[in-house]
């Protein structure tokens, strides 16, 4: 099954790698606009993470499943590897697009937030030694950042765009057509099918962890 | 602009090498508790059919396989709770 | 008991321990005068600059202030090894957190007031406008960042790293409190009058809320063991 998943997943990467170079056009921006074909895509694969994570905290605390809780961990793991991506590929992006690594606008800061928030997550449960105790506090804590989300995205917007113009960061023309639509979609698939593949293994791995006695 | 080249490839690169790294430590990971748990399945074994004189089979395998099919008390090392040990499987 | 004698209880137990020791009240104290005199080196000879950053500022001591009265929310516990008489405690464990929230609310609010009142005094700012919406905007911001921050400190409490870990659990989780006041302040000062930051007061509002009520429904969680 996960072997399946895992080739699927090597297959949808492929192609959209493919796509993202040969099908989809150059735009105003330059060639640098290619880099938006995994930029989007892992930020996106890591929204799922996190809305996965949520859930599964919430099942666990009502369920008390250890199985919930496992796919909380892998989920956030995996989350916190693709988000970091996602900034770290964005800022690439923006060096030679806005002539800066940074900037504070309202997208790049919420998402700075919450790499950081669910990073904090994984430490708690690196930190935590006895597994029944670090799976409740992390279901809490996961509970508590899913529910903040909201309140960071409205905040964040309101400091950025009252009393300032808004802020011009787009990506690079997306007109819609088809050929920037269709290398972007499959290349999300591809992400969310690594997302999934990535916590299948990981899940099947803590499992087997917690098996084996030492 | 053909400068911008080399940021795309830095951006792909950087994505690859990561994803890659992260792949290969679940690998390593997966590798290292196959081996843990093919140990402990040969500790358990009945010792009836080795040689007592073996050094390196050190007298306690009986209190071993007694204790396997019960939950251990010490604290699971990945931070999870243990699953109950009737429900084994193997990792393929 | 009831519900509410039990948090009452919390509330009072902790001040006396407080009135006693004063530790943590001492080492606000003299935290606010360090922030008061940094700022005078820094900033005191050029006013309008004093006045461009002066809700940052003021925001900046009264969350670091914040951290250090909310992390030792459960110190008491901990060291005295009381940690399980407040896992054994009877009934409903979030009358516990709510006697944790007050007394931090208390302990925040005292402290802030002298920040303030330090600052009023020897910067010479004019609060006279300002000062209704001021209240407003920092009572519900200090009951986000106690709600929260309780809740926190409770998980952290046996933790290794507790120190580290609970500033980096909290301030990411905090960051719209903080948006939230810090520009609510800065208009308010600037004279403007307290419907121009309906939308920050609202948000804050909402905020605490959430914040109180998750960490209510929680805590029995967090004190199981």
């Amino acid at each position: 099954m996960v072997k399946t998943l895992g080739w699927l997943t090597a297959l949808a990467l492929v192609v959209g790698l493919l796509m993202a170079f040969v099908v989809a056009p150059q735009v105003t921006q330059g060639n640098v606009q290619r880099i938006m074909y995994v930029h989007v895509p892992l930020i996106l694969a890591s929204y799922v993470a996190f809305v996965v994570l949520a859930i599964a905290s919430i099942l666990y605390l009502v369920r008390r499943d250890p199985a919930a809780d496992r796919l909380a961990h892998a989920s956030g793991e995996v989350g916190v590897v693709f988000v970091g991506l996602g900034i770290a590929t964005g800022s690439i992006w923006g060096k030679p697009t806005w002539g800066t690594w940074w900037t504070w606008d309202a997208r790049l800061t919420s998402v700075a937030i919450l790499f950081v928030m669910y990073l904090g997550y994984l430490l708690l449960r690196g930190t935590i030694d006895d597994p029944e105790r670090a799976a409740r506090y992390c279901a809490v804590l996961g509970i508590v950042a899913a529910l903040d989300i909201p309140l960071v995205h409205f905040s964040v917007y309101w400091w950025r765009t009252l009393h300032q113009p808004p802020s011009l960061m787009k990506p690079g023309g997306f007109t819609g057509s088809a050929s920037i639509l269709w290398p972007l979609l499959v290349n999300l698939l591809g992400f969310v099918l690594l997302y999934a593949y990535f916590v299948a293994r990981r899940v099947r791995l803590l499992r087997a962890e917690a098996e084996a006695v030492p | 602009m053909p400068d911008n080249w080399s940021f795309v490839a830095a951006a792909y690169a950087l994505t690859a090498a990561v994803l890659f790294a992260y792949w290969r430590r679940l690998a390593k990971k997966e590798r290292e508790v196959t081996m843990r748990e093919r140990s402990n399945a040969n500790r358990s074994r009945p010792t009836a059919d080795r040689s007592r004189l073996t050094a390196e089979r050190s007298g306690s395998t009986a209190e071993r396989s007694g204790l396997s099919a019960e939950r251990s008390q010490e604290p699971s090392r990945t931070g999870h709770p243990r699953p109950d040990p009737d429900s084994r499987h193997s990792l393929q | 008991m009831s519900y509410a004698r039990r948090a009452l209880a919390v509330v009072w137990k902790d001040l006396a321990v407080e009135r006693r020791s004063k530790e943590t009240l001492n080492a606000l104290v003299f935290f606010s005068l360090l922030l008061l005199f940094v700022f005078q080196f820094t900033l005191g000879a050029d006013r309008e600059r004093l006045a461009a950053v002066l809700p940052g500022v003021l925001w900046l001591g009264f969350v670091l202030s914040a951290l250090l009265a909310l992390g030792r929310t459960f110190l008491v516990e901990r060291e005295h090894d009381c940690w399980e008489g407040l896992l054994l405690a009877p009934g409903d464990k979030s009358a516990i957190y709510l006697g944790k929230l007050l007394g931090n609310l208390l302990l925040m609010l005292l402290v802030e007031a002298l920040v303030l009142g330090l600052f009023v005094v020897f910067f010479d700012i004019d609060l006279s406008r300002a000062l209704p919406g001021l209240l407003v905007v920092v009572l519900l911001g200090t009951l986000g960042l106690a709600a929260v921050g309780t809740l926190f400190a409770a998980m952290t409490a046996n933790v290794r790293a507790r120190e580290l870990l609970f500033p980096v659990l909290l301030l990411p989780v905090q960051v719209p409190v903080l948006l939230a006041t810090v520009k609510a302040t800065e208009a308010l000062l600037l004279g403007e009058p307290l419907g121009a930051v309906a939308h920050w007061v609202k948000l804050l509002v909402a905020a605490d809320a959430v914040y109180v009520v998750v960490s209510l429904l929680t805590f029995d969680v967090v004190l199981e063991g």
